[in-house]
């Protein structure tokens, strides 16, 4: 459909933000639409549709909601008063108001009981009236939306963030020797109750904790907040226990349900004044992730060793570009080796990579990578370690005439770059290396959670020639029919998953069943986190294909990964003799 | 070549029509040239032969609006008859404002044309 702007978008109808706000005409005639649309066109961006279907499909495709929708009642395909239905069952499009064109007088009222907040009669017989209308009607619906949303939280009815901060800043400020303690009130898993209950009982849910929170308050002086989705942040007077607080909300929530939720707690006690309010409710926060998936401790409080923990993971974010610019982060090398032959042949290797901190040494990658994770820096790390594992396939493909595919980690993050592809294609053009050196290792979750995005990005990347491996499989909830649909060139099954089922009697046929999956998606399987003779005797017959682990290597720094390289190569010419003989 | 000139003797109330048109002439004008191609007059008749009553109001209906819109009098006339007894389902003889519709459209296609 036609989607025309306003001739003068300078006008008064422009957003206190300086966009220009958009009206949508639906109307089966195009001369009534243009001559409306040419009567309220300075100052709106106008959309037309030209049934109500129409309107419906445009509207939900928009990311922002128009400002109001102008509808025709008769129209074909779909009429007004259907439109109108629709709209009013749309938690989103509901909020757009309506102003119904007609001709018919006694469709007026008719218009008004079914969600119309006013009606413009057909002919149009004056402009500047029906202008003035729009206008009034496009300030009163953003009135209305502004005194509702912008003080509560519209589930639960609590303060929202900024209001809440607000008040408690009040709170400070007015009590200023009262003590005042923040806490955050966290629900573990809360997106698997949604999934096993549904969205409405998790909203309902969520309201039973605002329920139970306000009525906690009611006893002492406090104000709360629902922050995030199932975040909520308390601001009371300090007492030295609130776990009993913390047992009546999470029993009152319970009773409501089945299944409990576990709720947990961070308490930041008002000790000194140094901290202002937000900073205290980033303690609290942090000390409420410290016990998250902790179901023996359910309160956790803002302390000396979080403290330090905090300030030791700032120092690593500070520290983190030079520290790749001076090559503190070396990437290791843990071999994988074909096991389906008679003898493990070294196939291939994955990049590990490894901070050697001046002051701290050896940090963990557990450690350092969800920090990057969090603050978008893993992009940086990611590339750095491309760069070292091609630059380093490179050399061993001069050296030994023989190129070594090693694989690498694609964060999630890296899946919503526009730019990836063109960062691996430099890298890999750079280096002159063919399409299969590269492999790079995507986790399963970042299938199932991001599936579209992940699965555009992986065909682009595997169009360019790079083999792609399925890492952590089994440590997410990938569904047999989704892993049909994934493309992927191996499947890398998670340690932890295959140490639990090799650990467990009985078990061994998941082994079976795992590579069976893989055999029907004509995939390799390969066994990560192989540790000891019985794991590799289980893998093995099974048929699993490749074995990375501790039971033939530790990551190894190039230097020693070079002695596999030509143990292999020996063994390898031993073969061809044996054979030639 | 449309003019105003030419829309008023024909009897159309112009002066209407292009305040409608927020006093713009030259709108005016592009929106009655507009109807041109409209085929309502069209589906109005063969509905009206086929005794097919709510077919024939919602082509009237959609007709009757544009010609009020743009004040087109002389076709907006039986337009609006033809709307409201088509809307009471009449068993009646549709032909005598068909025909006079039919010749108002002409003349005013001949003026667009």
């Amino acid at each position: 459909m036609e989607d025309l702007q306003g001739k003068n978008p300078q006008s008064a109808s422009g957003t206190p933000h300086g966009h220009t706000r958009t009206v949508m005409i639906v109307d089966d005639d195009q001369i009534n639409r243009e001559m409306l649309g040419f009567i309220i066109q300075d100052g709106y961006h106008l959309l037309y549709a030209e049934n109500g279907l129409d309107a419906l499909n445009q509207l939900r495709s928009r990311p922002q909601p128009v400002s109001l929708l102008l509808i025709d009642l008769k129209m074909p395909v779909m009429d007004g008063f259907e439109l109108m239905q629709h709209l009013r069952e749309d938690e989103k499009l509901r909020q757009i108001p309506v102003i119904v064109l007609t001709s018919e007088t006694d469709a007026e009222v008719d218009s008004l009981q079914r969600g119309a907040v006013d009606f413009i009669k057909k002919p149009y017989d004056m402009p500047t009236v029906i202008r003035a209308r729009v206008e009034r009607i496009i300030e009163l619906a953003e009135d209305r939306r502004i005194i509702n949303s912008v003080e509560t939280d519209s589930l639960t009815g609590m303060y929202n963030k900024e209001f809440f901060f607000e008040y408690a800043s009040d709170m400070d400020t007015s009590a200023a020797d009262g003590k005042m303690d923040a806490l955050v009130i966290d629900l573990d898993h809360f997106h698997l109750f949604n999934e096993m209950h549904g969205r409405a009982a998790g909203d309902e849910a969520l309201c039973q904790v605002a329920d139970a929170i306000r009525e906690e308050l009611e006893k002492t002086i406090g104000i709360c907040c629902r922050c995030e989705a199932d975040t909520f942040f308390i601001y009371c007077a300090h007492r030295d226990d609130h776990q009993e607080m913390l047992e009546r909300i999470a029993a009152h929530v319970s009773s409501a349900y089945e299944s409990t939720l576990h709720l947990r707690m961070g308490v930041c006690t008002r000790t000194d004044m140094v901290q202002d309010i937000l900073g205290r409710f980033d303690r609290a926060l942090a000390a409420c992730n410290s016990v998250r998936g902790n179901y023996l401790t359910s309160i956790a409080f803002y302390d000396d060793e979080l403290y330090r923990h905090d300030i030791h993971a700032q120092r690593l974010v500070n520290e983190m570009r030079d520290a790749i610019r001076q090559k503190q982060f070396r990437v290791y090398f843990q071999p994988k080796y074909d096991v389906s032959g008679e003898k493990p042949r070294l196939r291939s290797a994955e990049a590990l990579v490894r901070w050697q901190h001046p002051e701290f040494g050896l940090v963990s990658p557990g450690l350092f990578i969800p920090l990057f994770e969090q603050n978008g820096m893993i992009r940086d790390l990611d590339s750095y370690v491309w760069q070292e594992t091609a630059a380093q396939i490179a050399a061993w493909r001069d050296k030994y005439g023989r190129v070594i595919p090693v694989s690498v980690n694609v964060s999630r993050i890296d899946l919503f770059d526009a730019d990836l592809l063109d960062r691996l294609n430099a890298i890999r053009d750079g280096n002159r290396l063919p399409g299969g050196a590269l492999l790079l290792e995507i986790t399963e979750s970042a299938y199932t959670e991001d599936t579209e995005q992940a699965i555009s990005v992986i065909r682009a990347m595997r169009e360019h020639g790079y083999a792609i491996e399925m890492d952590d499989f089994g440590s997410g909830y990938s569904s047999l029919n989704m892993l049909l649909q994934m493309p992927v060139d191996a499947i890398k099954i998670d340690g932890g998953f295959m140490r639990a089922i090799a650990g467990e009697q009985g078990n061994a046929w998941l082994f079976d069943s795992l590579v069976d999956i893989a055999r029907h998606l004509s995939v390799p399987t390969i066994f990560e986190g192989v540790e000891n003779e019985n794991q590799y005797r289980m893998i093995r017959k099974a048929g699993g294909d490749v074995i990375q682990g501790y039971y033939f290597s530790k990551p190894l720094p190039a230097e020693q990964f070079e002695q596999l390289i030509e143990k292999d190569k020996r063994e390898s010419q031993k073969n061809e003799e044996g054979t030639a003989c | 070549m449309l003019s105003v000139q030419a829309l008023k003797d024909w009897g159309a109330n112009t002066q209407e029509g292009i305040t409608r048109c927020m006093g713009n002439e030259a709108f005016y004008l592009r929106m009655v040239g507009m109807i041109k191609n409209d085929t309502h007059l069209e589906q109005m008749e063969e509905a009206a032969a086929r005794h097919d009553l709510a077919a024939g109001f919602e082509a009237a209906h959609a007709l009757k609006g544009v010609l009020a819109n743009l004040a087109l009098t002389p076709a907006l006339t039986p337009a609006a008859q033809l709307t409201e007894m088509f809307r009471a389902r009449e068993d009646a003889d549709y032909q005598p404002l068909l025909r006079e519709l039919r010749t108002q459209m002409t003349a005013l296609r001949e003026m667009l044309s």
